[in-house]
């Protein structure tokens, strides 16, 4: 085995999508990402001008990816598509565009309609922003440019917020002690709805108000009131960074990041901290809302002491996971369970300029001597081979590996990453005091029993 | 004729390849040949010399109205040459390239041209080959050789030397090669020798000179070919002779274009020529070499 550092991290990154061929990539197009970030909105319509193909590809390849969930009112099925054909493509697709938006309207109801502009009609140039303006005064809507092949779904988050500090959002005044969170992307990142919940919960336990701006209602409210954020907070290492820096731009609003969400004590205690002295309500108050949940959460990570350490201690383990999930994992497995890490790919394919970050966070914020293999790998069949004759006993991953992990690589496995086919996610996440906990338990259940 | 024969004109924008293309087809129905003209352009203008300046419905219009009707897209023109143009977009709006692929497709499909089994069938397309769909007649199968219209012009030739590196892409999958080149709107004994020069630096050749003449104009706006407005006209015979080459053109070459900025100054040793002339014309001097055609 390779001991590894961050010069030989360097030299095995990289697989460019752009020029080889890969096998299941583990995220999908602009569309599909702006697609899931509008689904993710409550009562807002997401309206495909695209071929028909785009949004039932979707529904297949992120919905159900994203922890076997459909896509609410006006997902899968029910999303209303211009379905393109060939007669559009060569005489323009925008009078049809028109009467869907214009039919959306009136039968549907709901707060806001975002028209996505897939491949087609980037392609052929239709002038959708003139067809959208036109319905501008019947009902709050924006239209995203995401054509497929100009970018990918984590881009599509960034574009659905870009279009809509330039198309919605007004100044407002700042609401002191009022963040905005930022970073974690609908259905890509399987624990969404359970993650942004619980980073609401743990900073309103110190007095912070967090617009999670998804999975709760009065979506147009929750977006107009992006503006008066006194901070934006991004947990991931480049997710939301693009947003963050257009809102900063547009409204001044400064960002704070985290290379993360918050999983387990030391992660959320530090969370906490750095936020509220970003805000300046760092006081006494925190550190007793910090000193009580420390000590309860270690307390209850005392249980399964047995179990990891007669059992499986020590144990070398693996990743395969988009940048937030892998850096906050394996942080928290090596840090507070004791766990080593052997290989950590990276599989959402992250922008040159965040790469080396997001190994240094990894690297130099593990509290053991050992320091694992980090790969950034889009392509499954190289993750694959990546995994072979590996020490690690336990894997996590997404259902991509799930199945193979003790036929391939010996190792147990819990799915925690996109796609997620073989664990269904609705409130499940691994965030805060209790995070940890939770992870604990589904790692103790792969080998725990039968009887 | 045994087989049928399948020719594409190409050339930079407004060179003359439709009154090319319209005049060639009058003659070669003239010689007895059944011929059927294409036009592969949205502006869908291709034809209108052949049908006394009237425009006619074309294949997009049937694509778009999404009717299975198929017999409303072949018109009889001049002499009975059967015309068809392919439409597409209007200008600014979807893709023309995509017109053209599925205009040509539609005619394949069906067996449109078969079923009329002319002994000629000429496309005439728009301008430079800017995405695939404009070089789908030089691919596999459709037409095997490609005529290009160009006068002495820098970008006309500029667009010719495109074209044949389009054609030289081709050449290796089944795709047409080129039969030659056709020099328009002649004046000038030294746009002639350009445009020679041109061809042998290429290892191509030049199948016609057609001089520049108001005949061409006067029958253009009487809504006909030169062949049908002027048939006696030298203008005729030209385009007359133009036909009989082509018929007799069992030749097809791979072009060997030049590079962008061997082509410039190639370009540029041309310009003091043609500028010393018009100094002469200017003048009122004439010289020996310098003679009017
Ligand atoms: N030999 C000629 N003598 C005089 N006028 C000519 C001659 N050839 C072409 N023209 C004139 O030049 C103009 C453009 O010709 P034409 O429409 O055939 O060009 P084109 O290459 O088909 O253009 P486009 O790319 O727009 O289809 C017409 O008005 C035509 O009458
Ligand atoms: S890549 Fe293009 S065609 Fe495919 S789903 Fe995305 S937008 Fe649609
Ligand atoms: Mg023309």
């Amino acid at each position: 085995m390779v001991e590894n550092n961050l010069e030989t991290a360097k030299e095995t990154a990289v697989t460019d999508p752009s020029i080889h061929v890969i096998e299941a990539p583990r995220y999908s197009c602009a569309l599909a990402g702006v697609y899931g970030t509008v689904l993710g909105l409550y009562d807002a319509v997401p309206l495909l001008h695209s071929g028909a193909g785009c949004g039932v590809g979707q529904l297949f390849g992120l919905l159900y990816g994203g922890g076997q969930n459909a896509g609410g009112d006006f997902g899968g099925t029910a999303t209303p598509c211009s379905c393109l054909v060939e007669e559009h493509v060569i005489f323009g697709g925008e009078n049809k565009l028109g009467n869907l938006v214009d039919s959306s309207i009136d039968l549907l109801n709901a707060e806001l309609f975002v028209v996505i502009s897939g491949c087609v009609p980037s392609l052929i140039g239709d002038d959708v922003d003139a067809v959208v303006g036109e319905f501008k005064d019947k009902a709050p809507v924006l239209h995203i440019n995401a054509p497929g092949f100009k970018a990918n779904s984590y881009e599509g988050y960034e574009l659905f917020f870009e279009g809509l500090a330039d198309q919605l959002l007004t100044e407002k005044p700042v609401k002191k002690g009022k963040v905005n969170i930022l970073g974690v992307v609908p259905y890509q990142h399987i624990f969404w709805k359970g993650e942004l919940k619980a980073i609401k919960d743990l900073l309103a336990s110190i007095e912070i108000d967090a617009n999670i701006i998804f999975t709760e209602y009065d979506t147009l409210e929750k977006l107009n009131d992006i503006p008066a954020a006194e901070y934006n907070v991004v947990v991931s290492p480049w997710n939301g960074h693009r947003a963050a820096k257009k809102l900063e731009d547009k409204f001044g609003t400064p960002f704070i990041s985290f290379p993360g969400v918050p999983v387990g004590p030391k992660q959320t205690s530090e969370f906490l901290r750095e936020l509220s002295k970003a805000l300046n309500t760092y006081s006494d108050k925190v550190e007793k809302v910090i000193g009580k949940e420390e000590r309860r959460s270690y307390r209850l990570l005392e249980y399964p002491g047995d179990a990891i350490i007669l059992v499986r201690p020590h144990s070398y383990f693996a990743v395969a996971a988009d940048s937030s999930t892998a850096v906050s994992l394996t942080k928290f497995l090596t840090n507070e369970i004791g766990y080593l890490p052997d290989i950590i790919q990276i599989t959402d394919n992250p922008p040159e300029e965040f790469r080396e970050a997001i190994v240094r966070e990894i690297t130099e914020n593990l509290e053991t001597g050992y320091s694992p293999d980090i790969i950034f790998e889009v392509d499954s069949h190289k993750i694959r081979e990546n995994f072979k004759d590996r020490p690690f006993l336990f894997l996590f991953g997404s259902s991509l590996e799930g199945p193979i992990a003790m036929s391939d690589f010996g190792a147990l496995s819990v799915t925690v990453a996109f796609p997620s086919y073989n664990r269904m996610v609705l409130v499940d996440n691994y965030v805060g005091y209790d995070g940890g906990a939770r992870l604990v338990e589904h790692v103790v259940t792969t080998f725990a029993g039968p009887l | 004729m045994s087989k049928r024969k399948q020719i594409a004109i190409y050339g930079k924008g407004g060179i003359g390849k439709s009154t090319t293309t319209s005049n060639l087809s009058a003659a070669l129905s003239d010689l007895n040949y059944s011929v059927m003209q294409i036009g592969c352009d949205p502006k869908n203008d291709s034809t209108t010399t052949l049908r006394k300046g009237k425009p006619i419905p074309t294949v997009m219009d049937t694509v778009r109205s999404g009717s299975n009707k198929l017999d409303n897209l072949v018109f009889e023109g001049y002499n009975g040459v059967h015309c068809v143009e392919a439409g597409g977009p209007e200008p600014g709006v979807g893709c023309a390239g995509r017109g053209i692929i599925a205009a040509i497709e539609l005619l394949d499909n069906n067996g449109i041209i078969d079923d009329i089994d002319p002994d000629i069938v000429i496309y005439d397309v728009l301008g430079d080959v800017v995405c695939g769909g404009f070089a789908i007649p030089i691919r596999q199968g459709i037409a095997e050789q490609v005529y290009t219209v160009t006068s002495s012009d820098y970008m006309a030739i500029y667009a010719v030397n495109n074209l044949f590196k389009g054609i030289l892409k081709y050449s290796g999958s089944g795709g047409a090669l080129l039969g030659g080149i056709i020099g328009n709107s002649i004046s000038k004994i030294s746009q002639k020798e350009m445009i020679t020069d041109f061809s042998e630096k290429t290892e191509t050749n030049v199948i016609e000179f057609v001089p520049r003449s108001s005949t061409v104009t006067k029958c253009e706006l009487d809504g006909v070919t030169t062949i049908e407005g002027a048939p006696d006209s030298e203008q005729a015979e030209v385009y007359r002779q133009l036909a009989r080459n082509v018929i007799n053109n069992k030749d097809s070459y791979i072009p060997k274009p030049f590079e962008a900025q061997d082509l410039a100054d190639w370009a540029a040793s041309w310009i003091n020529n043609l500028l010393k002339e018009e100094k002469i014309e200017h003048d009122g001097i004439r010289s020996g070499s310098g003679e009017g055609i």
